[in-house]
């Protein structure tokens, strides 16, 4: 397929403001990744402190959210812009906020090291926590792959994230079989068992908003929501294109 | 050197139909029940050819708009329709343009019945220095469909009020019309146009010396229009084409390039040309 | 460092110098203009004006019976010798005057056409006669000159054409109060003659008229038919090129050439009588036929062509659009290119000369096939002839061109502004 993608616009304007814009949702993904690997690395070195610095950090995510929306609106409105400049700006805008969703996921990750550390409460044990970051280590990959995919459009790698998505679902199902054998051994564990299996899940909404954010890339591309279809229906679309 | 890249990719694409002497136009070019239709329409200018093999069905009750770089050929295509361009002497039209399954190319064909099955409306307001009244009436007694005077009164009051007008100017029919505002001008010229009811309206870029707020009147009215009438509009505005159209076609340099739902073709065009122009990426 | 804003600071009263001397150019040069335009209508009108008022002189004549062999009839009246009468008169109002050349003089005082004047007096009232009785007859042109103080007295009467007796007599009537400046009336009604005090310009106006309608006639519709053809109807091709070339060249064909024409084509083929307004139309008009071609054709390029779309888009044939719509708007500017080409026939003399217009007639013609001649012709022989009374003559004939042509003109611009549409 060829396209006009590197092709500038009339408007150098225009192209300065799209660019603008595309480095503050990298920049936003950027800080999403870090977010949970803080977050699971104050887990990991039972650090409250930086745990609570993680939440407060998630601030930063909600204002770069704001500022993508504003700047998203201002084009629209000054240049009514159409075709891929259009499914772009759209696309962004939801992507902005998968952002600012997933930077949520990674603050509740710091909220359980405050919850299992700063109280009286016993802490989990570390065999439990290994599932965290293995799962957290595998969706913070997807998102790092997603933002990767939104600077070149290469939607192999676009695939790629979908294919990931898919398999995070079996992961979910063998650490939640994994969990249920810990619980058996010791029943102590079924206190910090609710938290961690909200963890989990927070994890998996954070490969949630990955694998969204790599459908609205496809929908840059070629124009077809493919949020609600089977991976097999996007890769034919794909391969059609 | 980026910049060198850059223009590069668009050469190529152009080249890439400009070149090609075989290139399809993208796009369903056909419509069921077509009011029109024009199979390899080939135009020259002297010894220069300005569109080259244009296939495309303009559809009943329908808004086609024609968009594309100035000289692309839209508004020289526009006007084989009505076969405006048989005024210029140079100017040849070769292959099939129907009218109702009739050619209208065809020896049989007379072009004033033409014209006044095929009405257009033009760039620049161009009523007659008469009456406004009389630029209604024009057509209408030129071609005798009035009977009699209350019957002309009521086709030019029927023709004002589909074309909007008749609120502003029904108490100075007997002024003349070259006294209206630019968008009124350009409603009486659309009055007259409907005036001896034409089965295919042509419309060259109507809206070009208007103020938005006249353009945004004649839009409404174009989509008025489409009730009853099947309309071609050339318009060098991108937004005016997604705004009034049901379809859309893209010219470039003289070949038909993409026909498309005017949805498709502004939210996901499928040739990069297309897209280059509709996002000012060239043009 | 000197700004942007210095650099330019500096420049501007170089600029406005600059623009000021040109409009000073422009205002000399219709200074210029307006001076000699001025100069030509102040001496002819100065020269011409005096046309206005003629002398007359007030005699005793002698209509006693005897004069009309005894008996007073209409026959008598009209056979009379009226030359005879006023020479008596005259002789009896200087009985002292003796010699063969002194009565000459004597006689010269009054016009030679006063006893024509006389008798048609007296055909139109036959009760005058039977009596001496004072009539206010037409002066000789040299005392008319005279009487208007163009012949100084003070000169050497070897350089005068009025002699010292015959100011002497004319101081005479002037002591009497029978010297008189009347309203010029033959002036304005009669046609041309050897005497200055008889001719009269409106046999050349008749003339001018008549073949300015023949002309007019002939070449406004040919002339119009034609552009409208050429313009809107007529295929581009190299006969169409040819013809429009040629038309072109005819429009700088000097006019004598059209003269020489018309002697050929219409006196020598068709046998048209010489010094007939016709025949001057004809000419006229072929000559005025380009101009008129060429200005309707400018006239008829310059109607918008949205007006032509809009037109043929409503469906009007080529015809009907060029009728109903591209000739209304062109008819201003082809009025102007008309009345141009007929203002310039107007003024036209030498292709008349040549077709025998120059001819001397003294009746006014009452149609366009009686011989005339026309303002310019007859202001061309007044300047020709040596009579001081022709001067002022020639001079009115001007004013009088002049009259017509403005009046021709203003005729057109008021037709143009009653046709003038926007659009």
């Amino acid at each position: 397929m060829t396209t006009i993608q590197g092709e500038g616009h009339i408007f150098t304007r225009f192209d300065d403001e799209m660019k603008q814009l595309h480095s503050t949702v990298v920049g936003m993904g950027v800080l999403a990744v870090k977010q949970l690997r803080d977050a699971v690395d104050t887990l990991r070195t039972e650090d409250t402190e930086k745990a609570h610095d993680v939440i407060s950090n998630d601030t930063k995510l909600n204002q770069l959210d704001i500022d993508a929306d504003e700047q998203i609106t201002t084009i629209i409105a000054k240049r009514a812009p159409v075709a891929k400049d259009l499914r772009e700006l759209i696309a962004v805008g939801k992507i902005v906020s998968e952002l600012e969703r997933a930077g949520d996921e990674a603050r509740k990750i710091a909220g359980l090291t405050i919850r299992f550390y700063e109280g009286t409460s016993r802490p989990p044990n570390e065999e439990i926590l290994r599932d965290i970051y293995t799962l957290a280590d595998y969706v913070s990959g997807m998102l790092e792959k997603s933002m990767s995919v939104f600077d070149d459009l290469d939607l192999n790698g676009a695939v790629e994230v979908l294919n990931m998505g898919l398999k995070l679902d079996d992961q979910l199902q063998s650490i939640l079989r994994h969990l249920s054998t810990f619980i058996m051994e010791d029943s102590r564990n079924v206190g910090n068992f609710v938290d961690i299996v909200l963890g989990i899940r927070a994890l998996e909404r954070f490969g949630g908003h990955a694998k969204n954010i790599a459908g609205h890339l496809v929908f840059i591309k070629f124009g077809f929501d493919v949020r609600h279809e089977g991976i097999d229906v996007i890769v034919k679309s794909i391969r059609e294109s | 050197m980026n910049e060198q890249v850059k223009s590069d990719s668009s050469n190529l694409l152009e080249r890439e139909v400009v070149d090609n002497p075989d290139f399809v136009t993208v796009g369903d070019i056909a419509v069921e029940n077509p009011a029109m239709t024009c199979r390899d329409v080939n135009v020259y200018y002297a010894d220069k050819q300005a569109i080259f093999d244009v296939s495309v069905d303009i559809g009943r009750n329908e808004v086609i708009a024609m968009i594309g770089p100035s000289g692309c050929g839209k508004s020289t295509f526009l006007r084989c329709l009505n076969r405006m361009n048989d005024t210029i002497e140079i100017c040849r039209v070769t292959g099939d343009i129907a009218l109702e399954g009739e050619d209208i190319y065809a020896r049989s064909m007379d072009v004033v019945l033409l014209r006044a099955r095929v009405g257009m409306v033009f760039q620049k307001p161009n009523p007659f220095p008469k009456s406004v009244y009389d630029n209604v009436a024009y057509g209408v007694r030129l071609h005798g469909l009035a009977r009699n005077k209350s019957e002309l009164d009521d086709i030019v009051e029927q023709s004002l009020k589909k074309a909007g007008l008749w609120n502003e100017v029904n108490d100075r029919l007997d002024k003349p019309g070259t006294g209206l505002s630019g968008g009124q001008q350009q409603r009486l010229c659309i009055a007259r146009a409907i005036a001896i009811s034409p089965e295919l309206i042509l419309m060259d870029e109507p809206c070009s010396a208007l103020d938005p707020i006249a353009t945004a009147r004649i839009e409404d009215l174009i989509d008025e229009l489409r009730q009853q009438y099947s309309i071609a509009i050339v318009t060098h505005s991108m937004q005016q084409a997604a705004r009034v159209s049901q379809r859309t076609a893209y010219f470039h340099l003289g070949k038909l390039v993409e026909v498309g739902p005017t949805n498709d073709i502004f939210t996901k065009p499928i040739h990069g040309l297309t897209e280059g122009y509709i996002t000012g990426r060239f043009g | 460092m000197s700004t942007q804003r210095q650099i330019v600071e500096s420049t501007l009263a170089r600029r406005y110098a600059r623009e000021s001397r040109f409009q000073w150019y422009g205002r000399i040069s219709i200074l210029i203009g307006i001076l000699f335009l001025g100069f030509l209508l102040v001496t002819t009108f100065l020269n011409g004006y005096k046309v206005l008022l003629q002398t007359y002189i007030q005699l005793e004549v002698d209509l006693t019976p005897a004069q009309f062999g005894g008996e007073i009839t209409e026959e008598s009246i009209a056979g009379a010798n009226y030359d005879g009468i006023i020479k008596s008169s005259l002789r009896a109002e200087f009985p002292d005057v003796s010699g063969r050349k002194n009565r000459r003089a004597l006689y010269g005082l009054i016009s030679n056409g006063a006893k024509y004047d006389l008798r048609d007096m007296l055909i139109e009232n036959p009760a005058m006669a039977g009596d001496i009785r004072p009539i206010w007859l037409l002066a000789d042109d040299e005392v008319d000159v005279f009487m208007k103080g163009r012949i100084d007295r003070n000169q050497p009467e070897a350089n005068r054409r009025l002699k010292d007796n015959a100011i002497g007599w004319i101081d005479r009537f002037i002591e009497q109060g029978r010297v008189e400046k009347r309203f010029n009336v033959p002036f304005f009604t009669r046609g041309d003659s050897r005497e200055p005090e008889q001719a009269g310009i409106f046999g050349a106006i008749m003339g001018s008229f008549f073949t300015i309608m023949v002309c007019m006639l002939l070449a406004v519709p040919i002339g119009v038919a034609a552009a409208v053809y050429l313009q809107e109807l007529a295929p581009k091709n190299r006969i169409t090129d040819l013809i429009e070339v040629n038309i072109n060249n005819l429009a700088a064909v000097p006019s004598i050439i059209f003269g020489l024409l018309g002697l050929a084509i219409f006196l020598n083929v068709f046998g048209l009588p010489r010094s007939v307004p016709l025949v001057g139309g004809m000419v006229l008009s072929l000559m005025t036929l380009p101009t008129i071609i060429i200005s309707s054709r400018a006239a008829l390029a310059a109607v918008p062509p949205s007006i032509r779309e809009a037109a043929l888009g409503v469906g009007a044939s080529p015809i009907q659009t060029v009728l109903h719509h591209v000739l209304p708007l062109a008819m201003p500017g082809m009025l102007t290119g008309a009345i141009i080409g007929l203002a310039q026939a107007l003024g036209e003399t030498a292709p008349l000369l040549v077709i025998g217009m120059v001819a001397f007639i003294v009746d006014v013609p009452g149609g366009p096939m009686d011989p005339g001649t026309v303002l310019p012709v007859q202001i061309y022989l007044w300047s020709d002839s040596p009579e001081r009374a022709f001067v002022e003559r020639t001079s009115a004939a001007i004013l009088v061109l002049l009259a017509f042509l403005v009046a021709l003109n203003s005729f057109i611009v008021l037709l143009r502004r009653k046709l003038e549409r926007r659009w």
